[in-house]
């Protein structure tokens, strides 16, 4: 039973796309939730491995990481570090600030997170939140090599990460569970190889779903995006998150830095 | 100034207003204590160039904490003609000292219709005693 109130909650599932579009999409359903006041969750793939900058990272940081240089890239709405999106399936939930969900920061990734420590046990795979952060260092540039209170551990590897963005009216958390280790972020393993078994992601969906509905009380409305918001998160896409300004032109003044903590 | 003299918008913004030589009125914006406690490790904050002209209720800066983006909004129209620039290098100035060393900018107000709609210390407290028993 959920500790939380009953919310219908509008529900998306889409195909593997393109990275740009894809935080489009979450932009969008941010600003539909304040509109609207109602909820989306979100599921959705990457249509080839793309690389995600953390909101304040620097474009040049991701010189650092010799993998993914390959790779495409887009820069997110959110904060944290950067994640390389390819074996993956990606969520994302957006709330109204109203909600006691969204009140605490931490509330809301702790919530997502302990529904899928259910999820995996019912399987017999035993994750646990990481525990307290000591400060000071630099923070590695891949989001799942940093270790933040409430991050998923199997084992000693993170197989979630997830990352805010807070307006006044709503919050939008998205985030991504590693399925299996990509080519382009080798070191980083995923639930396939931690668990030694196969986890397609169409079942992860299904079950991942139904614990939500259980475990925080959302009550699903099937409502695809109508011709109209896929002309909105087209626009969204050309002037934001396809345009070089957006992705490489973003730079941190002062010399501390997001990677820093 | 102390907390009991500010005034505050929702979004845990505080303000101070003070008239200058001139006459003009100059908002004094910074974080609420209780805001800084729910952001606990803050990590960075942008803050805007002086000249920019803001409007109540518009995002003017952003900061990051826990790896969430959270803007910071303008409770007053104007003009931003002094930045705080120094809390981007020593953020801990923000939370050891938040009505004092952590003020972010100051603003030359040019529609003082807003001041209105700020809530004083008695009601910011309420609402932050709710926001509490929500949790």
């Amino acid at each position: 039973m959920s500790s939380f109130p009953n919310t219908d909650c509008r529900l998306l599932v889409h195909p593997p796309s393109d990275g740009a579009w894809n935080m489009a999409v979450d932009e969008y359903l941010l600003g539909w939730t304040v509109r609207s006041g109602c909820c989306c969750w979100r599921f959705y793939q990457w249509s080839e491995p793309t690389l995600s900058l953390g909101y304040f990272q620097e474009y040049s940081d991701r010189e650092a990481h010799a993998p993914s240089r390959d790779c495409r890239v887009v820069r997110r709405a959110s904060g944290g570090g950067a994640i390389l999106h390819d074996r993956e399936l990606t969520y994302s939930f957006t709330v109204p600030a109203t909600h006691p969900l969204a009140r605490r920061r931490l509330w809301l990734y702790g919530a997502v997170h302990q529904v899928l420590i259910g999820l995996l046990a019912a399987r017999g795979v035993t994750a646990r939140p990481f525990g307290e952060v000591k400060p000071g260092g630099r923070a590695p540039f891949l989001c799942f090599n940093r270790r933040s209170a409430g991050d998923l551990l199997v084992g000693e590897a993170k197989i979630i990460g997830s990352a805010q963005r807070r307006l006044a009216g709503a919050v939008l958390q998205h985030g991504s569970v590693l399925v299996a280790r990509s080519p382009a972020a080798p070191e980083l393993p995923g639930l396939e190889e931690v668990t030694q078994r196969a986890w397609p992601v169409q079942e992860l969906i299904d079950t991942w779903q139904q614990c939500l509905a259980e475990g925080l009380g959302l009550r699903w409305r099937n409502e695809p995006l109508s011709g109209e918001e896929r002309i909105e998160v087209a626009r969204i896409t050309a002037e934001k998150y396809a345009s070089p300004q957006w992705t490489w032109g973003k730079k941190r003044r002062g010399g501390k830095t997001s990677q820093d903590r | 100034m102390t907390p009991e003299e500010l005034l505050y918008r929702k979004t845990h913004e505080w303000v101070a207003v003070e008239t200058d030589a001139t006459g003009a009125k100059i908002a004094t914006v910074g974080i609420s204590a209780f805001a800084l406690e729910a952001l606990t490790d803050l990590v960075y904050i942008d803050l805007p160039e002086a000249g920019r002209k803001v409007s109540a209720g518009e995002p003017f800066g952003e900061v990051e904490s826990v790896k969430a983006v959270s803007d910071l909004y303008s409770p007053v129209a104007g003009e931003i003609i002094e930045v705080n620039s120094a809390l981007t290098d020593q953020l801990e100035g923000l939370s050891e000292d938040p009505y004092g060393k952590g003020w972010l900018v100051k603003i030359r107000i040019s529609d003082e219709a807003a001041l209105s709609e700020l809530l004083d210390y008695a009601a910011y407290q309420k609402q932050c005693q709710e926001e509490m028993a929500d949790d």
